[in-house]
């Protein structure tokens, strides 16, 4: 069976930064595909070449065995591949009905009738009103997003997406900036999509990562650094240098142990690696 | 005089809809009959919905029949301004399409409005005082206008759509004015009075106003429905959130250049209207004045409302034609002053003195219900 989605040696480069390099991910259909790596990994860039929202260097995209490299954005999106965006992307001064209804209308081929209004499109409305059931928001449909809250605006997002009917949904760190408590409805609500709908995941909290993904990718430097099971990548010994046990997240604060920072200059290659990434960091 | 049956307007809308804040509240204390509480929030709300539906109906019957009443008590020099006035929101219900909608600002519309009004006074001339036909020549000339032209134009956003529009209704409007078969810089003078189904000239200010008055309603209503239609809806996307649209699938630039055929369309109509009342077309009637005061209503009216910039086009109208005499030519300076104070005190112009915060309200009430 073909993979839903097929990256081949997919590059994308910043004049000489090659921010994503050749990297190769196949994708069956119906996995929850997570993808990891610490900052400057290359992970917002290659999600937004895969999307179509920026232009490959090198490689190609592959959607269920067709090239779709040179597609733009919306094209994409006809073939059933959307994405969501790490700072919501609403339509901020319609109301949460007409947020969904615009996917909706989209797909059933309506968005540019107006020989009649809109709520007379019963099929739409009503679909348009499923999916927001589904993501929770029943209770809000007049409502204007502008006066909706931070989590409930990202549960609107995914039923959004979900009313454009995809096969592959991409999530840009969608629990970034959520409460606990948020964040927990959020990942209820990604356990309940549908089985055979595949998932790619932009995730920083690991928890998050652990709990919903089959399968994870972890980037470092542009490169695929391993690929597997959460369990395997758990105890990879590379990622845990690369990522997760190693100096590489406490560098992220000023007050870093110093016993910690003395393992991490003994790891010699890690370092040089290090050297390079604060320079993969500038273009994010 | 006519200014008086403009407040009776208004003051009869700020009536009703007074009376529409007291049935929100008298409704209020409803919630602790018994049937509220076993009432679904999906009963609630299509019973709120009902409720708004029948206010608004009442209004415009109200409205249509004061304006279709008012050569009845009023002297002709009133009817023919307030004829120019309809003939003018058209135009302006056109801009408000593209500006508040769509959210595409432009001043180019004043071209189409001279297209369509030409169109009407050669049409008048040389083959027929048909007004229906007229009217149909001016919009269908309005629209291909705007194709011809609009390709350009919607490539681009904000100030540079703006300055290509600008640019195309500088351009059309110089053509006019040196155009010898439309009369250059004197205008096209000598159009008969129009006729409707074969009857007789309709001379009578009255009859004019009565005919421009049904050409706008109907204008008015045909974009209501765009406005309520899924069309609309992808417009406002377009408004709101572009990336957005295409991320979802949709190719806005269609969308964008649609609509501005549509405005077009409208425009023209809105010129061949005023044409016919005024019997008379000059390059002034479409320059960039006229631009300036058909974007200046949508602002004062309130963008994306319909209602509201057709009162702000009463308004521009009214202050450019008949305040301005009698104030010694400061008309500019009063429409100024408006401006300023609309964009200080009301953001969403007249349309969100009492549409706006009824929907709050609604909005609140329904939300307490639903929680409750």
């Amino acid at each position: 069976m073909t993979p839903l989605l097929e990256l081949r040696g997919l590059t994308r480069s910043y004049g000489s930064l090659t921010a994503v390099d050749g990297v190769d991910l196949t994708i069956p259909r119906g996995e929850r595909h997570a993808l990891i790596g610490p900052n400057g990994a290359g992970k917002s860039t290659l999600f937004a070449t895969v999307a179509g929202t920026l232009r490959a260097s090198g490689g190609s995209v592959l959607l269920s065995g067709q090239d779709i490299t040179s597609l733009p954005e919306a094209d994409r999106a006809r073939r059933g591949m959307v994405r969501t965006y790490q700072h919501s992307s609403l339509f901020l001064d319609c109301s949460v009905l007409d947020n969904v209804a615009l996917a909706v209308q989209r797909v059933h081929r309506v968005a540019h009738r107006f020989d009649r209004a809109a709520r007379r499109f019963r099929h739409t409305e009503a679909e348009a009103r499923r999916h927001l059931d589904s993501a929770g928001l029943s209770g809000r449909t007049g409502d204007k997003v502008s006066a909706l809250s931070h989590g409930e605006r990202r549960q609107l997002e995914v039923a959004m997406v979900l009313a454009t009917e995809p096969s592959l949904v991409m999530f840009d760190e969608p629990t970034a900036g959520m409460s606990a408590a948020e964040t927990e409805r959020f990942v209820a609500l990604m356990e309940r999509l549908p089985e055979d709908l595949t998932v790619l995941i932009v995730e920083h909290d690991l928890d998050v990562v652990f709990r919903l993904a089959d399968r994870v990718t972890v980037l470092h430097l542009g490169r695929v650094l391993a690929s597997g099971p959460p369990a395997a990548i758990r105890t990879d010994e590379a990622v845990q240098r690369a990522y997760l046990g190693s100096a590489r997240t406490e560098d992220l604060f000023a007050e870093a142990e110093a016993g910690i920072e003395a393992e991490a200059e003994a790891e010699a290659g890690t370092e040089a690696e290090a050297g390079t990434e604060a320079g993969t960091g500038g273009p994010r | 005089m006519r200014a008086e049956t403009e407040k009776e307007k208004e003051q009869e809308k700020e009536q009703e809809q007074e009376k529409d804040t007291v049935t929100v509240h008298g409704g209020t204390p409803a919630p602790p009959d018994p049937a509220p509480v076993v009432e679904a929030p999906d009963s609630a709300a299509t019973a709120g919905a009902d409720r708004p539906h029948r206010r608004r109906a009442a209004v415009v019957v109200a409205v249509v029949a004061l304006l279709t009443a008012a050569p009845l008590v009023l002297s002709p020099y009133p009817v023919s301004a307030m004829t120019r006035m309809l003939a003018f929101a058209v135009l302006v219900i056109g801009v408000d399409l593209l500006t508040g909608v769509t959210g595409l600002p432009s001043l180019g519309q004043a071209a189409y409005f001279g297209v369509g009004a030409y169109t009407a006074v050669l049409v008048g001339v040389h083959i027929t005082p048909d007004a229906m036909v007229q009217a149909l020549a001016g919009l269908v000339m309005g629209l291909v206008a705007a194709a011809v032209t609009g390709w350009v134009a919607v490539r681009a956003r904000g100030i540079v759509f703006l300055m290509l529009t600008l640019a195309i209704g500088e351009s059309v409007h110089q053509v006019a004015d040196t155009w010898s078969a439309v009369g250059g810089s004197n205008g096209l003078a000598g159009m008969p009075p129009v006729t409707l189904f074969g009857g007789p000239a309709l001379l009578a200010a009255g009859f004019v106003y009565w005919w421009v008055l049904v050409v706008a309603a109907l204008v008015f209503a045909a974009v209501a429905l765009v406005v309520r239609s899924p069309y609309g809806r992808t417009l406002r996307g377009i408004r709101d959130n572009e990336a957005r649209m295409r991320a979802l699938g949709y190719r806005p630039a269609l969308a964008r250049y649609g609509v501005f055929c549509l405005a077009g369309a409208v425009a023209g109509v809105g010129g061949a209207l005023w044409a016919q009342q005024a019997r008379f077309f000059s390059p002034g009637d479409m320059g960039f004045e006229v631009a300036a005061l058909a974007l200046l209503s949508v602002v004062i009216g309130g963008a994306g409302s319909l209602w509201g910039p057709c009162l702000g086009a009463a308004l521009v109208l009214f202050v450019r034609d008949n305040l301005s005499a009698s104030i010694g030519g400061h008309g500019p300076l009063v429409l100024g002053a408006v401006f300023v104070a609309v964009v200080f005190l009301m953001p969403r112009g007249l349309a969100g003195l009492t549409g706006g915060r009824l929907r709050e309200l609604a909005g609140a009430r329904r939300r307490k219900e639903n929680s409750s």
